[in-house]
């Protein structure tokens, strides 16, 4: 991805992330999530993870979100209060947050920098060869095509297939969960 | 019989419970407790028929790559066991305290909201054990959830309480941030490695040319684990958390989901303490976790004169110990036993001693309808076999000799001394005192203070069995631990 689409992806991130904490409006901040979302998804994209990118802007950013929107306005929330601002606790955040910066710069800059492949011909044919010769993977792979659905699927379903199903059974449990917490009192 | 069959046993059950509780007409809820309670005791025989491929190359089952995510050694088993009896106890502790947790659900006047509080506990434990068989970080990782997301709402269940409400806000936040560390630490680890698998972690730790990512990532995750097991710097949730949620649920929450915390944190750290290259930094990081949590968890229990928050704080000092146990790591030879079965041993200790308090506590909160020290005077008066039982516990609790807990303190110490931890064998020996202090305090409340015609309890009969059963098992672990060492085989 060229270097000026990753830091206008990644500038549009951060000021979404930022906003989110400092507008008072619950809508104003909800959008700003939006925005947040937007660019991890133009991030994801510029990292030719394709499906990520595009599964973060419909299910998200479309149907999250807009949940999300519905909530608070059928909430009716207002602007949240101006409270006092106490100055040890924001003291501590900033110094907890530089402390990381720095960390992670240090971290950065000790680790030597690696280009991802390009995708290429070449790297579809040295992918394709660890797929059966005339499975779809492996004719997609070598008629120069990504075809990531397929990939994270199988990846899903072989390297992954137990937490998988871990994964429903943690849903059933928090849709039980949601459904006890919000019960309302039968008559 | 293959091992996975107990975590999908325990998950069909709670689901059948689930589907028999929402279509059974009757009022009474209870006997959803006991339905769970029986089936988790079949569960529980069933696990010491359980085998891993290992036992049996020739089945069929053996060559299923299920076995690529899941592993069923003797930790592993221990551990299983350690979730089911949990869970057992916890589901007994929820039937006797239904009375309060139907005030607080849906209708104050019936049971009507109470049935899930009994399924849902059953879904906690297979998470517990899928993570104790757990060989790669994202199975871990999404077992570890599935026993979080029970406790959201096992900890705010009593939804017409506004102090369970408040715990359970405050255990979604801060448990949503801490897991957000461990997701980034992992990312980290996995970045640095190129794997999530244990084993092959191991495998190329020699090869690592540069280690400054990976304990970048240890780090992170270290920090998400500290939530779960309830060490220093995570650890501001539990007094909170603790007091608000409902006893059944506390307890659940200090023993269960600790221990599934520490196998985690032994599984996950074993690799890594094996390997020389990154033995030195984690091995100083557990030592100050552990002596900053030895600290706060005794120093701040000192002042407290609410029993389930003083309760809390013991939790929190207790993970200091089995920090300690970890940062004086030793493994296992065939002289001496190594920190993990220590850990091990410990927790096991710390399960007998600590539900059968919460027994306790249970009854006085719904009989005196307070949880403060006060509201054990005269307990020793009016109710002396009981006063006797909960004094046996909390003297283990303490660390009194002849008790199961002086044998778990005492290996701690052990370890420590071998390893030249003199740092922390200090603020070990400090803490330890401390502990005295606190949990004589209860005692002397119970035997030398009168109470203001408070009545006397009437224990019903599933809290008198089991306060008996886990009283007589402190004193004889304290005297005779084989068994525990035996399952640890």
């Amino acid at each position: 991805m060229p270097s000026y689409l990753f830091w206008l992806f990644s500038v549009i991130m951060l000021a979404g992330g930022a906003a989110v904490i400092a507008f008072r409006n619950p809508v104003a901040s909800a959008l700003s999530v939006v925005a947040c979302f937007v660019g991890l998804a133009g991030l994801f994209i510029g990292l030719s993870a394709f499906f990520v990118g595009v599964i973060q802007i419909l299910v998200y950013t479309g149907a999250v979100m807009v949940l999300f929107l519905f909530i608070i306005m059928l909430l009716d929330l207002k602007d949240e209060e101006k409270s006092a601002k106490p100055l040890v606790p924001i003291a501590a955040g900033i110094g907890l947050v530089a402390a990381f910066t720095m960390q992670l710069i240090g971290v950065l800059s000790r680790s030597p920098d690696t280009t991802a492949p390009a995708l290429d011909a070449q790297t579809f044919t040295v992918a394709a060869a660890g797929f059966p010769a005339s499975s779809k993977i492996a004719t997609n792979l070598l008629s120069g095509k990504l075809p990531d659905v397929h990939l994270i699927g199988r990846t899903l379903f072989t390297q992954y297939n137990l937490p998988l199903q871990i994964l429903g059974v943690l849903l059933l449990v928090a849709t039980i969960g949601v459904v006890v917490l919000s019960k309302r009192q039968a008559d | 019989m293959p091992a996975y069959y107990l975590e999908a046993l325990t998950v069909t059950l709670g689901i059948i419970l689930l589907m028999a509780e929402t279509f059974c007409s009757c009022k009474g809820k209870s006997w959803v407790g006991i339905a769970a309670a029986v089936g988790l005791v079949a569960i529980l025989g069933l696990t010491f028929t359980a085998i891993g491929p290992e036992a049996k190359p020739t089945a069929a089952w053996a060559s299923w790559p299920l076995w690529n995510f899941y592993q069923f050694d003797s930790l592993a088993r221990f551990y299983k066991i350690f979730a089911l009896v949990t869970t057992l106890f916890v589901i007994l502790l929820a039937i006797d305290f239904r009375s309060i947790l139907a005030r607080f659900t849906d209708t104050p006047d019936s049971e009507a909201g109470t049935g899930e509080f009994y399924a849902l506990p059953l879904f906690a434990c297979a998470g517990m054990m899928w993570l104790a068989s757990a060989k790669d970080l994202a199975g871990a990782f999404v077992s570890l959830e599935l026993v979080t997301v029970t406790f959201y709402i096992l900890v705010a269940y009593m939804r017409r309480n506004v102090g369970s409400l408040e715990a359970g806000v405050k255990y979604l936040i801060l448990g949503a941030l801490s897991t957000g560390f461990l997701v980034y630490g992992i990312a980290w680890v996995y970045g640095a490695t190129g794997t999530m698998r244990l084993a092959e972690i191991a495998n190329c730790l020699p090869h690592l040319t540069n280690t400054t990512p990976l304990l970048f990532g240890i780090a992170f995750v270290m920090i998400g684990l500290c939530f779960k097991i309830g060490a220093v710097p995570m650890q501001v949730w539990i007094p909170d958390v603790y007091q608000g949620a409902p006893t059944p649920t506390t307890a659940f929450l200090s023993v269960g989901s600790k221990a599934a915390g520490f196998i985690l944190t032994i599984r996950f750290l074993e690799p890594f303490l094996a390997s020389e290259v990154t033995r030195g930094p984690i091995l100083t990081l557990l030592l100050i976790l552990a002596c900053a949590t030895l600290l706060f968890g005794n120093l701040a229990a000192i002042p407290q004169t609410n029993f389930k928050r003083l309760l809390a704080y013991s939790s929190i000092a207790h993970a200091g110990f089995l920090l300690l146990a970890l940062a004086a790591w030793k493994p296992e030879t065939a002289i001496s036993e190594g920190s993990i079965k220590v850990v091990s041993f410990y927790l096991a200790t710390y399960l007998l001693m600590t539900l059968g308090v919460f027994f306790v506590l249970a009854q006085v909160r719904i009989q005196r309808d307070g949880e403060t020290i006060h509201d054990f005077n005269g307990l020793g008066k009016s109710n002396p076999a009981l006063a006797l039982a909960l004094t046996v516990l909390l003297a283990a609790l303490a660390g009194v000799p002849l008790t199961a807990g002086f044998i778990g303190k005492f290996m701690v110490f052990s370890l420590a001394l071998d390893a030249q931890l003199w740092p922390g064998i200090v603020v070990a020996f400090i803490s330890a005192a401390a502990g005295f202090y606190y949990y004589f305090n209860v005692i002397r409340a119970m035997w030398w203070r009168d109470s203001h015609n408070a009545p006397s309890l009437i224990l019903p009969p599933i809290s008198k069995v089991c306060i008996g059963v886990l009283t007589i098992a402190v004193l004889v672990c304290g005297i005779w631990p084989q068994p525990i060492w035996s399952l640890l085989k």
